[in-house]
């Protein structure tokens, strides 16, 4: 099989390419903000250098990855918001399958056969995709290849109308280790009475080395927490090797955030809680009486 | 300038019961309802529609056939967006439609909103798959631009100006209309109907169409199976100090601490 593949971060790219050896032949496009780290680049049989396109430019990405696509089998794309943006539009362009956020794949009888997770993690689909397909990959899924230096062609950019234009451009503030990369997570939810009372978590957080992530209410409605430590289906997947769940009923959202967890700890005061079927050990006691204890006694450990 | 809301007759997957034993998943027997992120798109909608003195329609393609269930189902789920104050809906739905897949979705879709609307607004994702591939293959069928994750939309003349949440950054842009547009949960607080509203919103127009798609799933055969939850769902039992030492000694044991 031949499989084309573009991320907007390079880091993913490495995961896609290490995705795509799995199939066959990988060629990677590379826009001209990247260019400066094709020496990273490994595992990629060719990579096709565009110094005519910003990664930033969406417009631009889906008129040079559909016309290039049709020229493949498979198109693989990042898990991450614009990765999956482009999906839809250029599987349409070439009138291809199409699957997001898949977890594995192979290659079956000229099929592209994709696992992902769907009805809020309750169920797994298996798809059997006709060629060409174009998928996104869930992030940290496969691990980057060491071997392999690709050569390099140059290739130029399509000519479009563009229809839209972008006029600013904020970064976020930067939340110290990101949520789906740490290994020990507290997140919260509802059952914190008052903002103030997260303290309790972040003790917690801190004595394990880990970071606090919180539920949708907690950070889109109540806005307690930014945006960026919303675990869920919409918002962020995690997969620590230790989470504790505290003062979260486990909505099937949340739920599906969190699958990939080790080791899960409950700490609600609801035994009928959803969330202590998707823990390991669950706690049915107050968090307000139970995390200061556990914070002491976990302090008491590390401190020898 | 007209506005489309796209909703999905969406699964409820906190009532979806499934098996671990048997592997079944209960679809037949779990209702549907309008996603949370189409009740976003649809305040939008109303929103924009009120400053602009326009229309906006809900636009509803059915993927479960036509049973007495799901066309009720369907159209209960149209009456809570009609109430929230869109003016009409098309509902399009048919037996054999849930061998429909998003290209061929996406086709019969654009047929409704072609000549009709310059604006059409979605969810990021549906409630029940989360994919978001229909707007997306939607605005490519019909040829306009598409931007996703919109946390605001501003109409300025015959353009719109959306901010949109990324990872890392949050980006301004302006697009010119006709366009596509999915948003977030975060744009806005969907208002909650009053009764007066949900009784006038069943005298709204709502149009229902036939829809059949091709015989044959043109792109992808799909099967589902439930998880395996290998969780060990111990509760610990005992004081405040003795589940604290108990739970510190059980992670202990697992080599996470």
């Amino acid at each position: 099989m031949r499989v084309l593949a573009f991320s907007h971060y390079v880091d993913l790219a490495l995961e896609l390419i290490s995705a795509g050896k799995g199939l066959g032949e990988v060629s990677l496009i590379v826009t001209s903000d990247q260019e400066g780290r094709i020496g990273e680049i490994r595992g990629a049989d060719e990579i096709l250098l565009c110094k005519e396109l910003d990664s930033g430019d969406q417009e631009g990405l889906v008129e040079l990855i559909s016309g290039l696509g049709s020229e493949y089998d498979v198109v693989l794309l990042a898990g991450d918001r614009r990765g999956r943006e482009l999906v839809g539009q250029v599987a349409h362009r070439i009138g291809a399958s199409s699957a997001v956020d898949v977890s594995s794949l192979s290659a079956e009888d000229g099929k592209l056969v994709i696992e992902r997770m769907t009805f809020g993690g309750k169920a797994v689909a298996v798809e059997e995709l006709n060629l060409p397909a174009v998928i996104s990959v869930q992030k940290g899924k496969f691990k980057p290849l060491e071997e392999g230096e690709p050569s390099v062609r140059e290739i130029s950019a399509p000519s479009i109308d563009r229809r839209i234009e972008v006029l600013e451009r904020k970064e976020k503030p930067k939340v110290g280790v990101p949520l789906d990369k740490a290994e020990i997570v507290v997140a919260v939810g509802r059952g914190f009475k008052k903002k103030e009372d997260l303290k309790l978590a972040y003790e917690l957080a801190e004595v394990l080395g880990g970071v606090v992530g919180a539920t949708r209410p907690l950070a889109a409605d109540l806005k307690w927490m930014e945006e960026e430590v919303w675990i869920g289906i919409s918002g962020v997947r995690i997969a620590p090797k230790l989470l504790i769940v505290v003062g979260a009923s486990g909505q099937q959202q949340f739920a599906a955030g969190i699958m990939d967890s080790k080791v899960v700890v409950a700490v609600n005061t609801d035994p009928k809680a959803p969330i202590f079927e998707q823990a390991d050990y669950g706690v049915v006691m107050d968090l307000y009486e139970f995390l200061p204890v556990l914070t002491k006694k976990l302090r008491e450990l590390k401190g020898g | 300038m007209d506005i489309a809301v796209l909703v999905k007759q969406s699964l409820d997957v906190q009532e979806l019961r499934v098996d671990q034993d048997t592997g079944k998943i209960y679809i037949e027997d779990a209702p549907t309802k309008a996603g949370d992120i189409e009740l976003n798109a649809t305040e939008e909608a109303v929103r924009l529609k009120e400053k602009l003195g326009d229309k906006a329609i809900a636009v509803m393609l059915s993927t479960w056939g036509a049973s007495g269930k799901r066309q009720k189902e369907a159209r209960e789920a149209l009456t809570r967006v009609l109430a929230m104050g869109l003016d009409g809906a098309v509902l399009i739905m048919g037996e054999g439609a849930e061998k429909g897949d998003t290209y061929v979705i996406a086709r019969a879709l654009a047929e409704e909103i072609r000549g009709k609307f310059e604006l059409v607004l979605a969810a990021e994702g549906s409630e029940d798959n989360f994919s978001g591939l229909l707007p997306a293959r939607l605005a490519a069928e019909l040829g306009w631009p598409y931007v996703a994750y919109a946390t605001a939309i501003e109409v300025e003349g015959d353009h719109v100006k959306v901010t949109r949440s990324l990872e890392d950054f949050e980006e301004v842009v302006r697009v010119k209309l006709p366009a596509v547009i999915s948003v977030t949960q975060e744009i806005n607080k969907p208002r909650v109907p009053k009764l007066v509203e949900i009784v006038k919103a069943k005298k709204k127009p709502l149009d229902q169409k036939d829809f059949s798609p091709p015989d044959e799933p043109k792109l992808a055969i799909k099967t589902l199976k439930v998880p395996k939850v290998e969780r060990k769902q111990i509760v610990i039992e005992g004081d405040v100090e003795e589940v604290a030492e108990k739970l510190v000694q059980a992670l202990r044991e697992e080599g996470v601490l």
